[in-house]
């Protein structure tokens, strides 16, 4: 086994003879390194959560930015090797207003996350005569969120350019005890207020500092007001309903 | 710079060279395997940039000049429709933008409800005279890259930051055979501003503008009432005025007038008003107007030589 | 004489490349309330020789729209044929049919494409708005474009639009005492000025005759339905079940 991994897992282009892509599987274990994520779906929209990991005293925790607009009805929250979620988003809000200039409407969520993943299954491919424009997978994972005619929706994608549709997901370091959490806690007719309070609780109960408003980031998509960051105050307010 | 950069930029010198280079190959319809994914079909702007197909002969201008009425030609067959008076000027309450609603092709009235005021976000407009098409692809185009700073840059585009991204945008088009003369109004951190752009490539930053046949009448009764301490009621009145008096002299300007202001939380549009009634009774109850017909001939009824008063 | 034949050879020739020809005919589109009404004549001609007395220039794009297209014909076949052609991809990318607000724009950007050697092409697009109401889009052939209540285009324009503009929009009419002008026309009131449109067209002007197409696209469970009860040769094309609905009635112009 040992030995079919150090064969194979260099190219990004070559399967293992047991059917494996091991620079891809590896690229899934970096989200692993990633702080925690969460994203849950409401009725009334789809709140997202990160932590951040504030690992100095004399760092700027506003400099941290994990959560991200894409366009007024979407929103996108990462984890793992956050450098390349820029690319990612980049192509994505792109990829939202080309379609706004094209066709008058705003893009469907499915087809903005359609667009991210095919982006991320680009590595090691070169098109016509162009050298290749990516060396490797991205190492990271997002949650888009996002309103469009189906109403609030939730998808998670990962490395491997695969993209699943949930109702609430954790990812990143404390996925697996977030997960079950959510499991435990998420309901279908929740309010976003209870999914923000959820949100913070999963993210506190798998966070080792203690969590203020310093250390996560809020964010939601509602009807009404589109993608909106949850300002400071308006975080402290959440955390203290806790 | 890495490859990958320059393949999803759309500002690098990389992607402006390929542009170039698809102009001339023009190799219509090349849809790359990306049209049947995400991308789902965005033909010619399938790498972000519109490209463009070219007859493939020697000089393109020229054979488009031939087909097309340049202005100087209106017998030949495709008519492109053109627009006529705007104006817009810079006062103490923001901005002022008005405009008529008459498209022409050739003599013919082809269009009497056009909107020559392009709204492109909600903090920026634009007007459209020339190619009507010219002006409402790019400008339209314009917002999304607008849009895109704003998402980029987590701050509102300066209008004169959008005036030169239109600007250097038709000025690689330069000689090609574009259409456009606009006003870029808006208002930004600078406060209100106003920026005339045009397809020779001109950009100007100034407090009073006009383009189009009827742009002198306009300028006529603009330059007369014009301070910086015009109130907003004045200043919509001036506009609309001002219109009018294109409306009225310029046979390629009038039908109705469209009137936008600008202040510091966006644009706003105030009304449309048709140029026959405002010669008869005036804009209707609205702020800032005298009370009746504009028209000369209404306020001298009566008292012209023509038809002196009963009185004399 | 030898010498004069050489002279003519001598004579520089201009050449230029002219891929554009008109080919005549006439469309119009007038919007209602919940239906819209897409026409154009059938006849074909270059110059003063007509070519067929059949030649669609009327096609139903999907459910909800339908796109006339005057002026060039090869262009403007080849035109529609693209149009479908990002339809269909647009229905495989985002898995839904495109709103007509969309189409528009589409139209807008397909037309600019070609801005520095167009399409010789006048469209008029007509169908219903994802609010379920009747729209009218006309295009000029580098992509300006307006969504309107009304519009004709082609060789008659000239002579059907002062006609619409004032029996649509009432210009240069003064309501009687007491009443005023309905907002939107029924049904059978716009079938009627749409044939009036055309055999009036066909009595003065002579590139447009033979034939006539009507398209009439209802919205979803609209009672328009019943204007079209008593009119004869309805076809109906609509493709899906519980959505707009797209007929075609068929009528005769004259052919000299």
């Amino acid at each position: 086994m040992f030995l079919t991994r150090s064969e194979y897992d260099r190219g990004v282009n070559t399967f293992s003879p047991e059917g494996r892509l091991f620079q891809v599987e590896y690229a899934i274990e970096a989200i692993k390194l990633g702080s925690t994520t969460v994203g849950i779906k409401t009725p009334e929209g789809v709140v997202l959560g990160v932590e951040k990991r504030v690992q100095s005293p004399l760092l700027e925790a506003s400099s941290i930015e994990k959560i991200m607009e894409i366009d007024t009805h979407l929103g996108c929250a990462m984890s793992g090797l956050t450098a390349d979620a820029r690319t990612m988003i980049d192509h994505a809000r792109v990829t939202a207003q080309n379609h706004a200039f094209t066709y008058d409407e705003r893009i469907k969520v499915e087809s903005v996350t359609q667009a991210v993943c095919d982006l991320a299954l680009r590595f090691g491919e070169s098109v016509h005569d162009e050298e290749a424009m990516m060396s490797r997978p991205f190492g990271v994972a997002l949650l888009i969120a996002g309103i469009d005619e189906f109403g609030p929706q939730l998808y998670h994608t990962d490395p491997s350019g695969t993209f699943v549709r949930y109702e609430a997901k954790a990812i990143g370091s404390g996925s697996e005890a977030a997960q079950s959490e959510l499991q435990d806690k998420w309901h279908k007719q929740m309010t976003l207020k209870e999914a923000q309070i959820l949100t913070l609780r999963v993210l506190k109960q798998v966070m080792e500092e203690k969590l203020d408003q310093h250390n996560v980031q809020l964010a939601q998509v509602t009807p009404g007001k589109g993608f909106e960051i949850l300002d400071e105050a308006l975080l402290q307010a959440v955390i203290e309903e806790m | 710079m890495n490859t990958f950069v320059n393949k999803f930029s759309t500002h690098s010198a990389v992607s402006q060279l390929k542009r170039a280079q698809k102009l001339v190959a023009a190799d219509e319809d090349e849809y790359s395997d990306a049209a049947w994914g995400s991308q789902g079909g965005f033909g010619n702007m399938i790498k972000g940039i519109p490209n463009f197909t070219v007859p493939a002969v020697p000089d393109p201008a020229a054979f488009l000049r031939l087909h097309t009425d340049d202005h100087a030609d209106p017998s030949c067959k495709i008519k492109i429709q053109h627009g006529t008076t705007t104006l817009a000027f810079r006062f103490q309450g923001g901005v002022i933008v008005a405009v008529d609603s008459r498209a022409t092709a050739g003599s013919y009235i082809a269009s009497g409800t056009v909107k020559k005021v392009i709204e492109i976000n909600p903090y920026l407009l634009g007007t459209m005279a020339g190619g009507a098409a010219d002006c409402q692809f790019w400008e339209t185009y314009l917002g999304m890259h607008c849009r895109l700073h704003e998402l980029r840059n987590r701050e509102r585009i300066s209008v004169s930051a959008a005036s030169k991204y239109l600007s250097n945008l038709v000025y690689s088009y330069k000689g090609m055979g574009l259409s456009m003369g606009t006003m870029i109004c808006g208002w930004d951190k600078t406060g209100p501003a106003v920026f005339y752009v045009d397809s020779d490539g001109t950009r100007l930053k100034g407090d009073l503008f006009s383009v189009g046949s009827g742009s002198t009448f306009a300028y006529g009764v603009l330059d007369q009432g014009y301070r910086w301490d015009l109130t907003d009621e004045e200043a919509q009145e001036l506009g609309r005025r001002s219109i009018f008096a294109a409306g009225h002299r310029d046979a390629f300007s009038g039908n109705t007038c469209n009137l936008y202001h600008v202040k510091e939380d966006g644009w706003k549009f105030i009304g449309n008003y048709d140029v026959s009634t405002m010669y008869y009774e005036g804009p209707g109850d609205v702020p800032g107007a005298p009370g009746g017909g504009y028209g000369y001939g209404i306020r001298t009824e009566g008292r012209s030589a023509a038809d002196p008063p009963a009185s004399s | 004489m030898p010498d004069m034949h050489s002279l003519a050879q001598a004579q520089p020739q201009q050449q230029s490349f002219n891929p554009y020809t008109e080919n005549g005919g006439t469309i119009l589109a007038i919007a209602g309330a919940d239906f819209s009404v897409i026409a154009g004549d059938t006849r074909q001609s270059e110059g003063y020789n007509i070519q067929t007395r059949y030649a669609p220039k009327v096609f139903r794009l999907t459910d909800k729209a339908v796109l006339a297209v005057n002026g060039f014909a090869a262009d403007g076949n080849m035109f529609v044929k693209k149009v479908r052609q990002r339809l269909e991809w647009y229905r495989h990318a985002h898995a839904k049919d495109m709103p007509i607000r969309a189409i528009a724009r589409l139209i807008q950007t397909m037309l600019y494409s070609r801005r520095f050697f167009p399409y010789y092409v006048y469209n008029i697009l007509g169908g219903i708005e994802e609010d379920g109401t009747g729209a009218v889009y006309s295009f000029d052939p580098v992509g300006s474009y307006e969504r309107e209540a009304c519009r004709a285009a082609g060789a008659a324009q000239s002579l059907v639009q002062p006609f619409l503009d004032n029996q649509i929009y009432f210009k240069n009419q003064t309501p009687a005492p007491g009443t005023s002008f309905p907002r939107h026309l029924p049904l059978p009131t716009v079938l009627s000025l749409v044939i009036d449109s055309f055999t009036s067209a066909t009595e003065r002007h002579i590139e447009v005759g033979d034939g006539l197409e009507i398209y009439v696209v209802l919205s979803k469970n609209s009672p328009s339905i019943q204007g079209l009860r008593d009119v004869r040769g309805v076809t109906e094309l609509t493709a899906t079940e519980d959505g707009e609905r797209v007929f075609v009635v068929r009528r005769e112009l004259k052919k000299d």
